[in-house]
């Protein structure tokens, strides 16, 4: 019936003000309402939402024809004033207990947070091995001036003694002992003096667990059966008890004729070699379920994704047993393969930063195509791999699925995380201070930096690498900018990078220990290049061409490569690589395909056509030895005197030599990965032979190869501070940039110091995985290598090598990439000693092997 | 500015609610941010204290429309919303109303990053033209609505056309007809009517022998498709008609 408001009182509150809560309500005198009716059932509901009250009544106190008058009774929930925690010694677990609680004064003291809190206690010791905690909550209402409904809260905690297990006895077990069976138990331990790391304790949920895998244990081999008839707790004391288990074992099953039924897609051998389980196996429920269905690993190659890799999502399978006799078991695999799924709707959420484009260039999974789990997969690790995104946060959502049209949509989620970096160090080293200034942007946007809009605060979202360093210490600077763009045209992947970097060292004077500014060394240095996946003769190839130019600028500057303290050298150079890469399926631990690139790398052939006489350089006379005055002199400083030739000044011959450096430098690289034995699921012991050969030539050799980008074999292959281009390559067993032409004499033109032209190396590595998880992957590897180094044709003798033999441990984290340690043994001397080098130990930081 | 810290940190509510109207006038009349900037301060520290008190409607929108002026849309839609759901019978329902639909409005981000915040707006938008039918903001909110819905628009052609332009023509074809079904009167419709058939055109050209007749065959439905909705004269008319007569005369070969 329709009425009118008429008064409204509101009873039984304390802390509030009447016309707050009439307020609250939207209720006004002079209101039109129905009683009963939706208006007041909302007003109702608004009020309990509130958590505010403990109970809440609407009356209608007095009816005069259609004029109500109402009365609202609510009852305040206390609010709380103090807590006293008794039986925690601790203040800090007094606290803690608190926080997490959130008992802090003022809180509404609800009969929920009473039961709650007592729960969460008990819980929480018995967690700790505290099985016999108890934990009382009083309430004690305070009067308070205020006169708000307040009340004090005391909990009373009682932990009783940690409970220990004094034995764990089965019975009933006749096929594993009762040991093997206590060690089954992963969690629930017998007390032992000597087993420190794992305390004995009773935790009710691990003990069901464990029973658990008492019962898988027993499936593994064979007794299907098995079961544990009963379990008995017995308290020995207040601080002690036993667990009784007593198990039926059953008997051990076979597995006899397995049938495929429902399979049209597969044929029954397939499905067989994919299950790989047959007649007269034992009995392993449990590996049954996991080559069926294994839903701890994705990438298994277990019979469901073999189906739902090639775009059945629908397709189920079930294990039934059809017969058993004896002790052999007869199963029927059904198969109900359902419809093919196509992917329709393709949609990506949660980029507020990074573009549409960035993204969907690196979906596996695209409109119309078939679906396929395992591209899901790789996509989500693509995505995480651009780090961009938080690769935990990076989830798949099926929507729009569909069985009858067999299609449906994917939405994949996405959390931008900080993709930009900024370095900043000070420290002191070499003579001085060092300040180091790095800012790397990892998505960055060059389109936006002309867009006022995109500074938020930097143009970010187009997936583009620019990365800012500088370095200075008081002799000397270096700079350097580099950008990547990785999709140039957003074509194709074809990664565009190009680098300027500027270097400028000053002269340090040892004995002054200051920096002669007058006295400088300057590199420059300029890169650009490009990369390009090819499709033909297929998408494994990658074609990369690259321009760069160094100079080099000398102010009276005396380093180890030039033998002139004043002049320049520049350099030049084209390269062209080609490589494959086919590696699979783990790009940390590939395990099957290979990986092969040759690259040249050439400056244009100058001597061709300047018409230096390279060879009679020290017959001309701008390039002979003279004083200051410009007459010629001799080796010993002074005046020519009649009779005597004149000589060669190397610092100007060698100036005219590298006024522009010419060579051509070729290499090889290959390696190949083959799966030796699979041990299930994703452990394969795999080996990987590789070989890599480098070349360095003149193309006239009058004017000869000059002392840049040289080859250095040995060590870890982590590139040193140089300037001068150098390569380095890893041989392990030896120590770094050790292993040298072994022809070289103490009166032979290069010294220990310097390069090689020639090197090959060839390696055998045997790798096992220890866990390929996606947070952290982890491998153990042995390997057999040989390298050596040779100045050049005729001294080369492929079988001449410095051998070595070692093994180690591979860690790939995504945040920090690839670390490792080798162990090697170096079978052959290093120059300056005789015998075997012996051992070396090498860290690994990026990828080098 | 010393009697502006006083109140600031003084306990007395009224104080500080009348100097915040005062500079909350002051800011309206002469459009200072730092004004705002002051009044909001006061605001932020009475506002819960007169929640559910007579004064609470009006000092609510003030906050609101505070936070709205200084730019601040996140908050301001969010305070705005807030008001239109504790105060559904004030006078300035329809300007809250308003102005929480455009504060969503000035979140919502270029077309190509996520869009979530533009369907929130779209949808409190079109709460706003449902309800207030005649209200003052009526074209405004229509014009912002229309402008919303044309992005998304521009996002699912700019994703259809990035399989285009990366080869992908199958999945082109199926993201430019999921677009065509979805969005039948978008601006973008002849041009996604043209790709689909161009991604159809070049997958057939470019297939093996035997997969050609039936894939140029598709490409044909796909012309007629565009022929039947536009003639000569719209944008990419000439170069489907190229590109057809090419289509036709490799069809003779079948």
């Amino acid at each position: 019936k329709k009425y009118t408001i008429g008064k409204i009182e509101v009873t039984g509150m304390v802390s509030y003000n009447e016309q707050t809560v009439v307020a609250f309500t939207g209720l006004k005198p002079g209101e039109e309402i129905f009683i009963p009716g939706d208006r007041l059932s909302k007003v109702l509901k608004k009020l309990w939402d509130l958590n505010l009250f403990s109970d809440i009544n609407f009356y209608i106190t007095n009816v005069e024809g259609d004029v109500a008058d109402l009365e609202l009774e609510i009852t305040e929930v206390p609010e709380l004033a103090e807590i006293r925690l008794q039986g925690v010694k601790k203040k800090s677990a007094r606290e803690e207990l608190i926080k997490e609680n959130n008992l802090t004064p003022g809180v509404k003291v609800t009969e929920n947070l009473i039961t709650t809190t007592k729960n969460y206690i008990e819980n929480k010791y018995r967690k700790d091995g505290f099985f016999n905690s108890k934990v009382a909550i009083n309430t004690i209402p305070v009067e308070d001036t205020t006169g708000i409904n307040k009340v004090n809260m005391v909990v009373n905690v009682d932990q009783g003694e940690k409970v220990k297990i004094s034995e764990i006895a089965f019975t009933g077990n006749e096929m594993f002992s009762d040991a093997r069976l206590r060690r089954a138990m992963s969690k629930t331990k017998e007390k032992n003096f000597f087993r420190v790391w794992k305390r004995s304790k009773f935790i009710a949920d691990e003990y069901e667990a464990d029973k658990e895998k008492i019962i898988n244990k027993y499936k593994e081999k064979g007794y299907r059966d098995a079961r544990i008839v009963s379990d008995t707790l017995i308290r020995k004391d207040a601080e002690t008890i036993a667990l009784q288990i007593k198990l039926e074992e059953g008997r051990k099953h076979y597995i006899g004729n397995i049938d495929f039924i429902g399979n049209t897609v597969y044929t029954d051998q397939m499905l067989s070699m994919a299950l790989g389980i047959s007649k007269g196996d034992v009995y392993n429920g449990v590996l049954l379920k996991e080559r069926i269905a294994d839903p701890g690993n994705p990438d298994a190659q277990d019979l469901s994704n073999l189906y739902k890799n090639n775009g059945y999502l629908f397709s189920q399978i079930n294990p039934v047993e059809t017969r058993v006799y004896n002790d052999t078991i007869d199963f029927e695999i059904r198969i109900i393969e359902g419809k093919e799924a196509y992917f329709n709707n393709i949609s990506v959420v949660g980029n507020d930063k990074t573009k549409d484009h960035v993204i969907y260039r690196e979906l596996r999974t695209q409109p119309g195509q078939k679906y396929s789990q395992q591209n899901v997969i790789r996509t989500l690790r693509e995505l995480g791999q651009l780090g961009f995104f938080d690769a935990e946060q990076i989830s798949p959502d099926f929507q729009n699925v569909d069985p009858n049209s067999g299609t449906l949509d994917m939405q994949y989620s996405v959390v931008e995380a900080g993709a930009s970096q900024i370095e900043l160090q000070g420290g002191y080293g070499g003579g001085g201070f060092i300040g180091t200034l790095g800012l790397s942007f990892n998505n960055f946007s060059l389109s936006g930096i002309f867009d006022k809009e995109a500074y938020k605060p930097l143009p970010m979202g187009d997936g583009q690498t620019l990365s800012l360093r500088a370095q200075a210490s008081i002799f000397y600077q270096t700079y350097s900018l580099s950008f990547i763009e990785p999709w140039l045209g957003g074509k194709r992947r074809v990664s565009l990078s190009t680098s300027f970097s500027y270097t400028r060292q000053f002269f340090f004077d040892q004995i002054r220990r200051r920096a002669d500014r007058s006295r400088s060394f300057d590199i420059l240095g300029v890169n650009v290049g490009l990369a390009k996946r090819l499709r033909w003769p297929d998408d494994y190839f990658t074609l990369s061409q690259a321009v760069g130019f160094q100079r080099y600028d000398l102010n009276n500057y005396q380093t180890g490569l030039f033998t002139f303290p004043d002049g320049y050298s520049n350099n030049l150079t084209y390269t062209l690589g080609l490589s494959r890469d086919s590696r699979g399926i783990n790009p940390i631990f590939p395990t099957y395909g290979s990986e092969f690139a040759i690259t040249a790398k050439f400056t244009p052939p100058y001597s061709l056509w300047n018409g230096v006489d390279y060879p009679n350089l020290d017959q001309q006379r701008e390039f002979q030895r003279e004083d200051a005055n410009g007459n010629l002199i001799n080796a010993q400083g002074f005046r020519l005197r009649p009779g005597e030739e004149p000589i060669g000044d190397q610092g100007k011959i060698d100036q005219e030599k590298f006024k522009w450096l010419e060579f051509y430098k070729v290499k090889f690289k290959g390696s190949w990965f083959t799966t030796l034995k699979n041990f299930g699921g994703n452990s394969n012991l795999v080996l990987r032979p590789s070989v890599e050969l480098g070349f360095l030539g003149a193309y006239n050799n009058e004017r000869g190869i000059p002392p840049f980008e040289r080859f250095f074999l040995g060590g870890d292959g982590l590139g040193a501070f140089s300037l001068d281009g150098r390569e380095t390559v890893a041989l392990r067993g030896y120590p770094n940039q050790s292993v040298v032409p072994l022809d070289r004499t103490s009166i032979s033109r290069e010294t220990n110091q310097d390069g090689a032209v020639i090197y090959n190396k060839y390696s055998l590595e045997l790798r096992f995985p220890i866990t390929l998880k996606p947070m952290a992957s982890i491998y153990a590897l042995a390997f057999m290598e040989g390298g050596a180094s040779y100045d050049n044709f005729r001294d080369f003798n492929p079988f001449q090598l410095n051998r070595s033999a070692g093994a180690g441990l591979r860690i790939f984290m995504p945040q920090f990439g690839l670390l490792g340690i080798d162990f090697g043994y170096g079978f052959d001397p290093v120059p300056g000693s005789v015998g075997p080098n012996g051992w070396e130990t090498h860290f690994i930081i990026g990828q080098q092997f | 500015c010393g009697e502006y810290q006083k109140v600031l940190k003084s306990a007395e509510p009224g104080e500080k609610y009348a100097l915040a109207e005062k500079l909350y006038n002051e800011a309206q009349a002469e459009n200072s941010k730092s004004k705002y900037r002051k009044a909001l301060r006061l605001f932020e520290q009475i506002v819960p204290q007169y929640r559910g008190k007579p004064q609470g409607e009006k000092l609510t929108f003030l906050f609101a429309n505070t936070y709205y002026q200084l730019g601040d849309h996140y908050l301001a839609g969010y305070q705005f919303e807030r008001f239109t759901q504790s105060y559904p019978n004030s006078e300035r329902i329809e300007e809250a109303a308003f102005k929480s639909a455009k504060s969503y409005y000035e979140l919502s981000p270029r077309y190509d990053l996520d869009q979530t915040e533009t369907v929130k707006a779209i949808d409190e938008l079109q709460k706003y033209i449902v309800t207030y039918p005649e209200g003052e903001n009526i074209q405004e909110a229509n014009q912002l609505a229309t402008e919303l819905r044309v992005k998304l628009e521009k996002k699912a052609y700019e994703i259809a056309k990035q399989y285009h332009h990366t080869e992908n023509y199958k999945s082109a074809i199926v993201a430019f007809t999921n677009f065509i079904n979805e969005y039948p009167g978008s601006p973008f419709r002849e041009a996604a009517f043209y790709h689909r058939f161009d991604s159809a055109y070049q997958l057939a050209i470019n297939s093996y022998q035997y997969l050609q007749k039936e894939r140029l065959t598709e490409a044909q439905g796909f012309y007629n498709n565009y022929i039947r909705f536009y003639s000569e004269g719209s944008p990419y008319y000439n170069q489907i008609q190229a590109s057809n007569l090419d289509l036709e005369t490799r069809l003779q070969n079948f």
